[in-house]
This record gives structure tokens, C-alpha cells and sequence, in this order.
């Protein structure tokens, strides 16, 4: 026991035993008792008093105090000084997060988990107009309300959106929702107006230049074809003269890719949704390339029927494109099969070719445009170096998916997946009777 | 205020109902906003697959409008909400009415650019058109602002910019006369201008609308017909007499 109950109970005791002898020596021993307890009463209800005081309204200990209860009171002094050093602690540190959000240049916003705004920094006023008087408890969805927000809202998944900014009429904002915490989400806005400009003055100026460099190729290549035909050429031309009019066709190819690629990073919008006979058109794609010499072995193995919603002239840059690169990087022996057949998700395509394949490394890259994996190869065989990149494209459009395996040595598939909602059964002849 | 005053009833599905009536008309606020922007953007952009495609899509608004409707009859038959719930209802079934006119205004905008965009355009690719259309965007923006804060302030600004807005419609109509005097080869495309420039004037009509009715669920003061200066008038006596 410490020191100090001890003395307060050697007091008491004193006390007690003081006021018992006064009893003995002057009668009326329970008078006694019950005064000098009295006494004792009041003197724990004055403290009593001062304790509340300290402790509801924050008065300050009065110096006056002894014993046990001037130990207690020293407690919690003790106690009040540690917490009021916490508090500034966390206040200064409060106070350096809200500088540091504040001084941010992207817009942040705490949402709760029924999409109300808790909390967001001076750069979600600026951005997005937010007025920290009014909005906070409301729900985002209500101050920004472009219908791309909303969905993504619902369902924040994969990279971030971009809407128009409702403040600025030539503003673009992306937008990315990240979950954290107990159904806590955090809202990140930033201003990419610069950005989306200057993407956008990157592919005008591809398809600009694309245009302008198509005609006078033309040019040249309709003299080349005039040379090369002539019959008085003489013979150290003719090799030289037939290896331009190859790299002209080339050009021209490159060309052609370039502007449908950037006509299909252009177009925001999806595809349209227009009948497609898929089977057809496999059915002509394979036709091009049987019989070609020099061509692997094709194999089109048709297990469904049905067709496809999508573009007619994309689609058939998607499957051509695959086809035609399986049987670029596939030497004559070998063969390239494909598949078109139903699953429960979709539809999909997929060619497996016996090629030289792709190592793992590369295969994330290999729908980059101009990315070759094996750069003298693939020149000569004649790829534009657009070819996958204009498959992604337009698969993207088609909501559609592409996943790629491969070996090294042995081959490579590739599979294209569409949705179900771009699955249309096969139109079949109506015969009507008369 | 009231949007507070919204969380507290009783009955805590009530609650949810009048909260999701709310959103719901915040988000077919939010779909009118885009068709308004596309059809504009159609219009400056000479983009007829984009001005025929806003066309098309005002069914989506026109079935929200619908399906919102029915939700206000279901509350108002199942709770018999009263005072502030029950201006919040009779609020919403009329702004409801008037989003779903700016879309039919954005319809016909986007049809108008699908047209214009064949023909030949003037130097100035229709400046006055699309200050006027900056204006309304941004009344038709402050008017569902000011119905998610139930912000009476906001809602005053865009009733009082109605009449620039008004005035600059007039000046489009004076300037297309005499367009069509000139050169009478130019009726056709101007006529399609100045119905653009009215169905823009017809959505700031609107949108001053949606705010007569953030005004009347604020302080259920009525203050249609009234004018600009008794309306200022009665506001300040609501807020005066803790009307809110």
C-alpha cells in the first residue's frame, strides 16, 4: 500500500481513537463519534465539490488542499496536462494534413459508403465547384451529375473516367474512385484539359500528315508500276525498280493502318450495333489465304453460327489481322487453326498458330504500335507494325477482350472474347410460301 | 435546413424513399445536362450522327420522367407526407415535367444540328447561337445546383439571368430578319437557327421554372407570376420570419 493511504489511515485512526477518549472523559461517547464523523463528511463533500469543478467546468485546483485528496487532484492535473499536449499534438498534425491537401492540385473528396461527402480540399472547389458551407452530407452523385459519373459511381472499376467539367466549358476531368477503409471511398479529380488537348493534337496531326503523304505516294507508285512494266527498261533496273514499287506498297499499307487507327482512337463513342454474318466473313478470310504458296496449312473450324452486332469493316480488320499475323510468323510446315464458338459469356475467337511464339515478356507490349518483337523478321514479312494495335482498338469498341498465350518455338493463341450483348443468331433464309 | 430536416422521420424507409426521389431527379438532371451538351456540341461541331443520336436518346429521359412519376404517386398514396416532405413531392412531379421538356428542347436541337450540319455555314459557325447556349447551359446547371442545396440564393441568380437570356434570344431573332432580308437563299438555314435559339430560350423558360420550385420547397412561398423585385421581397421575409 502506498504511503499515503497509509498515513490517511493512521489520521483516521488518530481520529478515532481521539474522539473515543474524549467520549470516555466527558460522557456521550456517541455524540462524539458521530460529530467528529460529521466533520469528516463535510471535508470529503468540499473536496467532493472541488473535484467537480476541476473536472466539469475547469476550474483550477485550489493550492489549499492536503493529504490524499491533493494527491488525487495532482493525478489528474497530471493527466489534463498529458491530454492537452496530445491534443495540440494531433491538432498540429491536422493542421499539416489540411495544408498538404489544401496545396494539392487535385481535387480530393472522402465519401461515405452511400456515396455523401465527408470531407474534400479547397481543390474540389476550385475543380468542381464544391461549397464547403453547404455540400458536405450531400450526395456527390447530386453536384456532379454526368450520367459516366453516376455509372461509374455504382461501380468503380478499372481506370479512371473523364468528364466535361461542370465549371469550365472546354474542361476535361479524370476521375478515380478509390475504395478504403471501412466503406469509406476516396474521390480523386484532376484536370486534364492540357492533356486531352494535346492527345488530341498528337492524332490530328498522324491523320493529317497521313492524308498529305498518301497522294504523292500514289504518285510514285503509279510511275513505278509504269517502269516496271516497260519493256526497254534495262536489266541492272529492274531489281532496284520492283524493290521500290514493294516498299511504295508498303508506304501505302502504312498509311492506310495509320488513319484507320486513329479513326478508331478517335471515335469515343462504341461501335454500332449492326448485324454481322460472322461466318461469312470467316468463310472469305480463310479463302484468301488457302492455296497461297509459302502459306501454312488453315484450318477454320466453325462449332456455332451465330453472328455478330458490331462493324462490319472493323470486324473484319480484327479477324483478318489476326489471321494474317498467325501467318506471317508461322513458316509453311506449320498450321493455324481457329475457332469460332459459344460460351456462356459470350462469343469467342481464337487462332492457335505453330509459329515462332512470343516471349512472356514481350506480350504485354506486342499491341503497342510499330512494336516489333523481332524487328528484321517482321519487316520483311510485310507487317504494317499497326496491325494489333488496330485489333485492340477496335475490340475495344465491341466491348470485347483480347488474352494472349504463348511459347516460344511453339506457338501462340490468340482469343478475342465478345460480350453477350453483342451476339445476334444467325439470320436464316425465309422461305415464304405463295 | 431543410436537407437536414429530410433525415428525420420516424420511419426510416420514408426517409430512404423521399432521399432516392430526390437523387433520382439529380440523375435525370444529370442525363438532360449531357443530352443538352451533346446536342450542342452536335451543333458547333457540324455532327449530324451525334445530333440525330441525342435525338434518339431523349426516350431514356422520357422514361425516367415516367418511372419517377410513379414513384412521387406511390409515396404520396402510401405516406401522405405533410409540410416540407410534401412540397418536396409536389416539387419534384413538376420539375420532373419541366426537365423532361428541356430534353424534348435538346431532341429538337440535335435534330436542327443534323440538319445544319449538311449545309453551307457562316463565317462565325454560329457565335451568337452558342453564347446564348453557354448561358442556358449554365442556367439549367444552376437550377439543379440549387435544387440539390435547396440554395434559394442560386435559384434567385438563375431566375433573374432568364431575362439576359431572353434579351439575347431577341437579338438573335431581330439579326435572323434581316439575314433573311438580305439574302433570301439563307431562309432555310436561318429559320433552323432561330428555332435552335428559341428552343434554348424555352429551356432557360425552364429551368427558371425548376427554380420557382426550389424557392417554393424552401419556404412553400409561390412565386410564379410574380415579379423579380416582389419575389426578392418575399424571400427576404421568409428568411426574416425563420420560415425555412
Amino acid at each position: 500500500m502506498p504511503n499515503r493511504w497509509i498515513s490517511q489511515l493512521l489520521f483516521l485512526g488518530a481520529g478515532l481513537a481521539f474522539t473515543l477518549l474524549l467520549g470516555a472523559s466527558f460522557g456521550n461517547t456517541g455524540w462524539w463519534l458521530a460529530g467528529a464523523l460529521a466533520l469528516y463528511l463535510a471535508n470529503t463533500l468540499r473536496n467532493l465539490y472541488i473535484l467537480d469543478n476541476v473536472l466539469r467546468r475547469g476550474k483550477p485546483i485550489p493550492p489549499e488542499t492536503r493529504g490524499l485528496w491533493a494527491e488525487i487532484f495532482a493525478g489528474i492535473e497530471k493527466l489534463k496536462s498529458k491530454s492537452r499536449a496530445r491534443k495540440r499534438r494531433y491538432h498540429d498534425l491536422l493542421r499539416e494534413v489540411r495544408e498538404s491537401t489544401g496545396a494539392l492540385h487535385d481535387a480530393g473528396i472522402i465519401l461515405n459508403s452511400e456515396s455523401e461527402i465527408q470531407w474534400f480540399n479547397p481543390a474540389a472547389t476550385r475543380l468542381v465547384g464544391l461549397d464547403p458551407a453547404t455540400d458536405i452530407g450531400q450526395r456527390i452523385g447530386n453536384l456532379l451529375r454526368h450520367p459516366d459519373f453516376m455509372s461509374y459511381l455504382e461501380n468503380p472499376q478499372g481506370e479512371a473516367i473523364m468528364i466535361p467539367s461542370p465549371k469550365d466549358d472546354r474542361g476535361q476531368l479524370a476521375v478515380q474512385i478509390i475504395p478504403y477503409g471501412k466503406d469509406q471511398r476516396l474521390a480523386i479529380i484532376r484536370d486534364v484539359t492540357r492533356e486531352v488537348l494535346l492527345q488530341r493534337t498528337r492524332s490530328d496531326f498522324v491523320a493529317n500528315a497521313s492524308h498529305e503523304l498518301r497522294s504523292p505516294l500514289t504518285v510514285i507508285g503509279g510511275y513505278l508500276d509504269a517502269l516496271a512494266e516497260d519493256e526497254d527498261l534495262s536489266e541492272s533496273w529492274q531489281a532496284p525498280i520492283s524493290e521500290m514499287e514493294r516498299q511504295a506498297e508498303r508506304m501505302t499499307r502504312i498509311l492506310r493502318d495509320l488513319i484507320e487507327l486513329t479513326r478508331l482512337e478517335s471515335a469515343a463513342r462504341d461501335a454500332p450495333h449492326e448485324f454481322v454474318d460472322v461466318i461469312k466473313m470467316l468463310k472469305l478470310i480463310e479463302g484468301e489465304f488457302i492455296g497461297k504458296k509459302g502459306v501454312p496449312t488453315i484450318r477454320v473450324h466453325l462449332e456455332t453460327d451465330v453472328a455478330l452486332l458490331g462493324s462490319e469493316p472493323e470486324l473484319h480488320s480484327i479477324f483478318y489481322n489476326l489471321v494474317h499475323n498467325a501467318v506471317r510468323f508461322t513458316p509453311s510446315g506449320g498450321e493455324v487453326e481457329c475457332w469460332w464458338k459459344l460460351r456462356d459469356e459470350g462469343v469467342v475467337f481464337s487462332v492457335r498458330d505453330t509459329g515462332i511464339g512470343i516471349s512472356e515478356g514481350m506480350i504485354p507490349r506486342i499491341t503497342e504500335r510499330f512494336f516489333r518483337v523481332d524487328p528484321g523478321r517482321s519487316r520483311d514479312s510485310g507487317g504494317t507494325g499497326l496491325g494489333l494495335a488496330i485489333v485492340k482498338h477496335a475490340l475495344q469498341r465491341h466491348e470485347a477482350t483480347l488474352s494472349i498465350e504463348s511459347q516460344i518455338d511453339e506457338g501462340s493463341v490468340f482469343t478475342c472474347e465478345f460480350p453477350k450483348e453483342r451476339v445476334a443468331a444467325r439470320r436464316r433464309a425465309v422461305h415464304v410460301a405463295i | 435546413m431543410e436537407v437536414e430536416a429530410l433525415g428525420q422521420h420516424i420511419s426510416r424507409s420514408f426517409n430512404e424513399d423521399l432521399e432516392r426521389v430526390r437523387n433520382s431527379v439529380l440523375n435525370m438532371g444529370g442525363m438532360v445536362e449531357e443530352q443538352l451538351d451533346r446536342a450542342l456540341k452536335a451543333l458547333k461541331d457540324a455532327d449530324s450522327e451525334l445530333g440525330l443520336q441525342v435525338a434518339a436518346d431523349d426516350v431514356k429521359i422520357n422514361q425516367m420522367e415516367v418511372s419517377i412519376d410513379e414513384e412521387c404517386s406511390r409515396i404520396l398514396a402510401t405516406r401522405a407526407p405533410h409540410a416540407g416532405d410534401l412540397r418536396l413531392i409536389i416539387a419534384t412531379i413538376k420539375t420532373i415535367t419541366d426537365l423532361e421538356r428541356i430534353g424534348d428542347e435538346a431532341e429538337k436541337i440535335g435534330a436542327l444540328a443534323a440538319r445544319l450540319a449538311t449545309v453551307e455555314r457562316p463565317s462565325t459557325n454560329y457565335r451568337e447561337l452558342r453564347n446564348l447556349a453557354r448561358h442556358v447551359k449554365l442556367m439549367v446547371q444552376g437550377a439543379l445546383d440549387a435544387f440539390a442545396r435547396l440554395d434559394v440564393q442560386q435559384a434567385l441568380e438563375v431566375v433573374k439571368a432568364d431575362e439576359e437570356v431572353d434579351q439575347e434570344y431577341e437579338a438573335i431573332y431581330r439579326q435572323s430578319i434581316t439575314f433573311m432580308m438580305e439574302d433570301p437563299r439563307t431562309i432555310k438555314r436561318v429559320m433552323d437557327l432561330t428555332w435552335s435559339a428559341r428552343a434554348l430560350e424555352r429551356i432557360g423558360d425552364h429551368a427558371k421554372n425548376i427554380c420557382e420550385y426550389v424557392i417554393f420547397m424552401a419556404h412553400g412561398k409561390d412565386i410564379r407570376h410574380s415579379g423579380l423585385d416582389n419575389i426578392e421581397a418575399e424571400v427576404a421575409q421568409a428568411v426574416e420570419t425563420g420560415d425555412r
